[in-house]
């Protein structure tokens, strides 16, 4: 997958992967009844920035993004009470300013999307100043989180 | 040998580069350059020949179809044929690298992204696109190609001085290996006959506050355009995003939040146009 991307499976088979993430989130989603599986990597928090480049490509943030996730998920056949949520990414350069939170930022906007809807985030992994890649096996909803240099993390 | 000795000689033993791009930027200085005579220079260097080829009929430059040389130099014009020539020459090298958890590719991928970043930037603030700055932009973390294997042979003491004793990673390169990447780069540059500000500004992409005052916009430029590549995660390694904010840039710049976030965007768009220029190692 790639930047502004979102992807929804019911293969068991699947592995949604996302790279480097950097300040960008990955928000991997799972129903274990239906097993349907989705990610988004989404890479900046407000679509009032761009809505022209919101519409031709809503993953690009969160807030047209996120919900477009869900939605995509239902029509595989899962449903809002059993989607458990995990997210990875947010990451910020060195603090030395309040002018580079594009990580800070989005993971205000996910947080704020998800509270606004009564959503849990059952697993998290984000903030600090590393790259990571994320994994979801749509098989068993496991979601892996890769950090280079340091060991696999389970979600 | 003590690690640092290694890294110089690795400096040292690094292949000239292409005679065949001085060549084309010397003539092309001279604002009579004849286009038969351009060609001429490029001709008898296949890999250069074959790779301008490719890249003259990126979307980026915004031109199609082009099957000859001739055509290439004719309607790409002097500015992006440079650009093309100097992307066919630098990114050689990355061709065989690794290192900070990447691949040669992924290493190459962010230069790209950075260069196309800077033309960004550039046309933000002053209206127009620049051909050094584009050069610089590919440049800039040259010197990982060497530092790569020394960082990831030591990559546990790094991170732990960055995630435990606040360090950027360029200083947990320097009180480990003795040398950070960027001076490694700014090394390389010298000994390739890269003018000043070109050299300058990969020595200072991570710091460029300890420039001496002057005219350093230049090296400002590459420092923001890296750091929105990396947050973007644009062949983002092992090295992250810890490295310093300079609130400074924005006064330098005179660039809002705004236009960052709207230059991510505009990133992504030409990263795609542009995918001749990311493919050609």
């Amino acid at each position: 997958m790639g930047v502004a991307d979102l992807k929804v499976s019911d293969n068991p088979h699947d592995i949604l992967v996302t790279y480097a993430l950097g300040s960008c989130i990955g928000v991997a989603v799972f129903d274990p009844v239906s097993k349907v599986g989705g990610l988004i990597h989404f890479m900046l928090p407000d679509s009032t920035l761009d809505p022209e480049k919101a519409r031709e490509k809503p993953a690009m943030f969160a807030d047209t993004g996120i919900p477009m996730l869900f939605k995509s998920c239902y029509e595989l056949g899962a449903e809002k009470k059993r989607i458990l949520v995990k997210v990875a990414g947010g990451a910020s350069i060195l603090e030395d300013s309040n002018y580079f939170r594009i990580g800070q930022k989005n993971i205000m906007a996910l947080r704020k999307i998800f509270w606004k809807n009564n959503v849990l985030i059952a697993a998290e992994n984000m903030g600090k100043n590393c790259n990571r890649t994320v994994r979801l096996h749509v098989g068993t909803g496991e979601v892996c989180v890769r950090i280079p240099g340091e060991e696999m993390i389970k979600l | 040998m003590k690690t640092m000795d290694r890294i110089l000689r690795s400096i040292k033993n690094i292949p000239a580069f292409p005679a065949t791009a001085q060549k084309v930027a010397a003539v092309m200085g001279n604002p009579d350059y004849s286009i038969t005579h351009v060609v001429n220079i490029i001709k008898f260097d296949a890999s250069i020949t074959a790779n301008i080829l490719r890249i003259a009929n990126s979307a980026y430059f915004g031109v199609r179809r082009i099957s000859s040389l001739h055509d290439a130099v004719v309607f790409l014009g002097q500015e992006n044929i440079v650009r093309a020539i100097q992307v066919s020459g630098i990114s050689k090298y990355f061709k065989k690298a690794s290192g900070y958890g990447l691949n040669g590719p992924e290493l190459w991928r962010h230069s790209v992204g950075v260069a196309l970043m800077t033309q960004i930037i550039s046309r933000k603030i002053s209206g127009r696109e620049d051909t050094k700055l584009f050069t610089a932009g590919l440049l800039h973390d040259i010197g990982k190609v060497i530092l790569g294997e020394f960082v990831d042979d030591s990559i546990r003491r790094i991170n732990g001085l960055v995630n435990d004793h606040g360090y950027s990673f360029i200083r947990a390169e320097e009180e480990v290996l003795g040398m950070n990447h960027a001076e490694v780069g700014g090394k390389m540059a010298q000994q390739w006959n890269f003018p000043q500000d070109i050299r300058d500004s990969i020595t200072y992409h991570h710091r460029p506050d300890l420039m001496e005052k002057g005219e350093n916009l230049f090296c400002w430029i590459i420092y923001l355009a890296d750091q929105v590549c990396l947050m973007a995660g644009v062949g983002g390694g092992a090295d992250g995003l810890a490295y310093w904010g300079l609130k400074d840039v924005i006064e330098i710049l005179k660039i809002r939040q705004k236009d960052v976030e709207m230059g991510i965007i505009e990133l992504l768009k030409d990263l795609e146009s542009a995918k001749e220029l990311i493919e050609i190692i």
